[in-house]
């Protein structure tokens, strides 16, 4: 009896438990491949309208319509809210809504979670030059510039520096635009297009001779490019190379010549090369007449800035311009200057005080006035 | 159990004696599977076992419902921009009528959130709750979720766990305390796939179901939770609900600033509380006929809110919390959003639309944060919280106060962020939040809803705070009923007759007590024996002591074998502390006031 009980006991426990968790086994396994099936089609789906929204948002985002744009980048983000490319594109599309507040917030978490990432730190760091925080805007345009970019967005790099270049001439901060130039310079090809950029913000900074190194480059590659030369020419001018800056000067507005400005630097070129008594190979006939033209222009230009400043009222240390400039006269002529060679000199001294002084007190001068002062900035210390 | 019987092997080996040592071996071999199977199929193993099944079934179907949830909403509102002013309108009206419809013919038992259908399957209907319920509850909420009433996923999945349980148990034919045990085991697993929060649906599932920490089922509560956030993870990715940003609390002082979102949030949490609790008496004593109109007007309100600028009301939000986490949105109109979800889940819940409060609750809790800490922030600067940590803390917040469940409201800020190091303003700000709602709303909402519903369930606010008596409350001082070492028969029988006692303690040696009644005292000196000391004519053994910190109702199978129990210190057994009687404890039971209904 009682080995009957434990069979049936025996039997029992075999045949209710275990076929029950072996069902529930068998129902799992089914429920799982059910749901797997359903979660496939839910992902597929899910997936196939992120990136439909994803690609229409895109398409806004090129036309510049931000709001549209915005909208479906967040539609793509509800379907696939990880994704950091929409997300990214969404911030762009919220500057371009210039809801900066809301696209920085998007740019930080994306920098939490790529702080190498070159677009992001790019547009944090517009960002901050926008809400004026330098300390901020160089670090993240330092990051964007040695940060990770697409290999397709490669030349984005070179873009951010000189993009920073940009910001950096904005502040006024020329010492540091500099570094930064010299630096892409390095990184620069020969193509003309490049070296034409370079010149031009080397220009910018007043780094003449560098700008001429690249403008010189830029013409090598392309002998007649009119802004290169125009700007080879700017350079060239800037350091006090006049024949050389006329000589581009004039080449460019060959090419150009409704270019006023160039035709403006040309002419002062030109002036400065006529009106310089002391340059190599003049004879004397020549320098004595250039120095009776700068003198009685000098004379001009006092006289007509005499009355709006006090040059009668000179100080202790300054000597009296007009009285020194009246004295001198009767002897600045072709005789008087054969007679005392060393009236070349003294004239010319005070032609140069003249045109220092009235350039202070009476603003910058144009036409032989400029070239004179230019004349005796070459001349400074020697 | 019996031991397994093995017998010597007999040295004359024949063939019947192999037979019998096959037979016999076999036999052992039966008993040894059967002692395995019975050790490894007793109820409490099995049903951790069937606890692991359960959370694999929960977990399978919470996710089914998240898809059915999805896809409701992208045929019913669209996959994206540009819904029609007329869509937006008429898409949740119509939606909330055919919901109603179906509660009303098909599915029941599916109004409401969930939450206290499954405290009523535990506490009166034995664990029962019909596989009806489940169907009808994810059909309507998926429904009207994914038309945009503002309701959430969590609480009907929470019932979808706690039906799907129900179904095994019965199945199973477990036995009544477990069936009992088995809907919150569910419970705890539907919320934990949907929360992907385990640790937080298991304390949920304590705080607010079963209402206190019990060793027999807090381990198939854990073991469903992990099993159905498993299967939720491996199909739905372990990413948590949020996209929680770097929280941090830069200095101590800026508790300050939480301190007073905590205020905001306990105010918020009784507007919102006594919002539901009010319309929806209203709503239930409006004619019967309007009933299933009511999701449909319901609907047509919250399309209408969108409509004027702010679809983030509709459906559960997640996205616009993650939104705000990020602070995508300026305080003042966060607070519109909170105010305005306020209005939408009143709405949405007391028309009697299926779906759950926990996800409104963290959305208003989110805006709210978020929307104060921008507030602080602005008005005073050196408040340096990100709105990030506002908004999580915030949701912390209206958690404790809303839903009253302030352990989990911590957990689950901390499970959700992964980061330990808000928990001081998760603390302040929960508390104050919890005080102030319990100060100004007596009654949590869980409770004010049950009775609304004609049940009377245990508040577990109660059960919680319940003060439980102990064996000090009612003790005596031993003062005269110990008898001194070496007394007489005579001597105790007088000591009793003079003290007017029925029964004193007798010390033993080394130590230990029993106790003689006057009874057995009077006969002991009628046979002559009054001379004898009472120790050397015990025939009981020592009676176990008590301790005074033992709960009370310990004390009481003592009292059928023994009329005085010892208490002693726990310090040392020979150190008497007082002596309790059943009088002694039916005094101090009569002493407390009874509650009135």
């Amino acid at each position: 009896m009682a080995e009957l009980t434990e069979n049936l006991d025996f039997r029992r426990y075999f045949t209710r438990e275990p076929v029950i968790v072996a069902l529930l086994c068998v129902g799992a396994a089914v429920g799982f491949a059910a749901v797997g099936a359903l979660s496939s089609m839910y992902h597929t789906q899910q997936q196939s309208l992120a990136v439909y929204w994803f690609n229409k948002g895109n398409a806004d985002l090129a036309q510049h319509r931000f709001e549209r744009a915005a909208q479906e980048f967040h539609v793509a983000l509800l379907y696939s809210r990880d994704s950091y490319d929409f997300r990214l594109n969404l911030a762009e599309a919220l500057v371009g809504l210039g809801r900066i507040d809301e696209a920085s917030t998007y740019f930080n978490n994306l920098w939490e979670r790529q702080p190498e990432n070159g677009l992001v730190n790019l547009e944090l760091a517009r960002i901050a030059a926008r809400n004026k925080n330098i300390e901020q805007a160089l670090r993240y345009y330092h990051n964007a510039i040695y940060g990770v970019w697409p290999p397709e967005k490669e030349t984005m790099r070179r873009q951010t520096r000189l993009e920073l270049i940009d910001y950096l001439l904005g502040i006024n901060a020329k010492r540091q635009a500099q570094s930064e130039l010299i630096a892409l310079a390095a990184t620069l090809g020969n193509e003309p297009a490049q070296r034409l950029r370079l010149g031009d913000l080397f220009l910018r900074v007043q780094d003449y001779q560098d700008a001429l190194s690249a403008y010189r480059a830029a013409l090598r590659a392309d002998p007649g490019n009119a802004a290169a030369l125009a700007g080879a020419g700017q350079a060239s001018f800037e350091l006090a190379r006049y024949s050389q800056a006329a000589r581009y000067l004039r080449a460019a507005l060959a090419q150009s010549p409704e270019n006023t400005s160039l035709a403006a630097l040309l002419k002062t070129a030109e002036l400065v090369l006529q009106m310089d008594p002391f340059r190599r190979g003049v004879s004397l006939a020549e320098r004595n007449r250039i120095v009776i033209r700068a003198f009685q222009t000098a004379g001009d230009r006092l006289q007509t800035c005499m009355p709006a400043t006090g040059l009668t009222q000179p100080t202790a240390a300054e000597r009296n311009l007009p009285d020194t400039w009246e004295k001198i006269k009767p002897r600045i002529t072709d005789r008087g200057l054969r007679r005392d060679p060393s009236l070349v000199e003294t004239a010319m001294d005070l032609v140069f005080d003249i045109e220092r002084q009235t350039s202070v007190t009476c603003g910058a001068p144009a036409g032989t006035d400029m070239a004179l002062l230019l004349i005796a900035k070459l001349h400074e210390g020697s | 159990m019996k031991g397994v019987e093995v017998r010597p092997p007999t040295p004359s080996t024949t063939a019947t004696g192999q037979q019998e040592q096959s037979t016999h071996s076999s036999a052992a071999a039966r008993r040894s599977a059967r002692t395995l199977l019975r050790s490894m199929f007793q109820e409490d193993r099995f049903f951790l076992l069937l606890s692991v099944f359960i959370g694999v079934f929960s977990g399978l179907a919470v996710v089914c419902f998240r898809f059915a949830i999805d896809w409701c909403r992208i045929y019913i509102l669209g996959s994206g921009v540009g819904l029609s002013p007329t869509r937006l309108v008429l898409a949740p009206a119509l939606t909330g009528l055919f919901v109603a419809i179906l509660v009303k013919r098909f599915f029941p038992g599916a109004r409401g959130s969930g939450v206290n259908q499954t405290k009523a399957a535990l506490y009166i209907y034995n664990g029962y709750i019909p596989v009806r319920t489940a169907v009808g509850k994810f059909i309507t909420s998926s429904l009207a979720i994914g038309a945009g009433h503002s309701l959430g996923p969590e609480d009907p999945s929470l019932q979808i766990g706690a039906s799907l349980a129900s179904a095994l148990g019965r199945y199973t034919r477990l036995s009544r305390e477990r069936m009992r045990l088995i809907a919150p085991v569910g419970a705890a697993a539907g919320l934990a796939a949907a929360f992907n929060a385990p640790i937080s649906a298991v304390l949920f599932v304590i705080e607010e179901v079963i209402g206190r920490w019990s060793a027999g089922v807090l381990g198939s509560v854990v073991l469903s939770s992990v099993a159905s956030a498993v299967v939720m993870r491996w199909f739905l990715g372990s990413e948590a609900l949020f996209r929680v940003p770097t929280v941090h609390m830069e200095h101590p002082w800026e508790l300050i600033a939480y301190a007073i979102l905590g205020i905001v949030g306990g105010l918020a949490s009784v507007v919102f509380a006594r919002g539901i609790s009010t319309l929806r008496l209203r709503f239930r004593s409006l004619p019967k006929q309007t009933q299933i109109w009511q999701p449909a007007f319901a609907g047509a309100l919250i399309g209408f809110i969108a409509l004027f600028g702010a679809p983030q009301v509709m459906g559960a939000g997640y996205e616009y919390i993650d939104e705000a986490m990020h602070g995508q949105f300026t305080w003042q109109f966060l607070a519109i959003l909170a105010g305005l979800k306020i209005v939408a889940t009143i709405l949405s819940f007391v028309s009697g639309t299926p779906g759950g409060m926990f996800a409104p609750t963290l959305f208003i809790g989110a805006m709210l944060g978020a929307s104060v800490g921008g507030a602080e922030h602005s008005l005073l600067p050196f408040f340096g919280g990100s709105p990030g940590t506002y908004a999580l803390v915030g949701m912390g917040v209206l958690f404790a106060g809303f839903l009253r469940v302030p352990m989990t409201s911590v957990f689950m800020v901390l499970e959700v962020s992964g980061n330990y190091s808000i928990i001081l303003p998760v603390i302040v700000a929960n508390t104050l939040a919890y005080v102030i709602s319990r100060g100004l709303q007596p009654t949590p909402i869980f409770d004010l809803l049950t009775r609304q519903d004609g049940l009377e369930l245990p508040s577990m606010e109660d059960l919680r705070e319940e003060e439980s008596l102990h064996v000090e409350d009612a003790m005596r001082p031993p003062d005269d009923l110990v008898l001194p070492h070496g007394a007489t028969v005579a001597q105790a029988l007088q000591q009793l007759t003079e003290k007017s006692l029925t029964a004193v303690l007798v010390p033993l040696q080394p130590y230990g007590w029993t106790s003689i009644d006057k009874h057995t005292l009077a006969n002991l000196a009628e046979e002559g024996q009054g001379a004898v000391e009472v120790t050397s004519v015990l025939n009981s053994g020592p009676i176990p002591c008590l301790h005074p910190d033992h709960p009370l109702d310990k004390a009481l199978p003592y009292f059928d074998r023994w009329d005085l129990v010892p208490v002693v210190s726990r310090a040392g057994l020979t150190q008497l502390e007082g002596v309790i009687s059943p009088r002694d404890v039916l005094d101090e039971y009569r002493s407390l006031p009874v509650e009135s209904e």
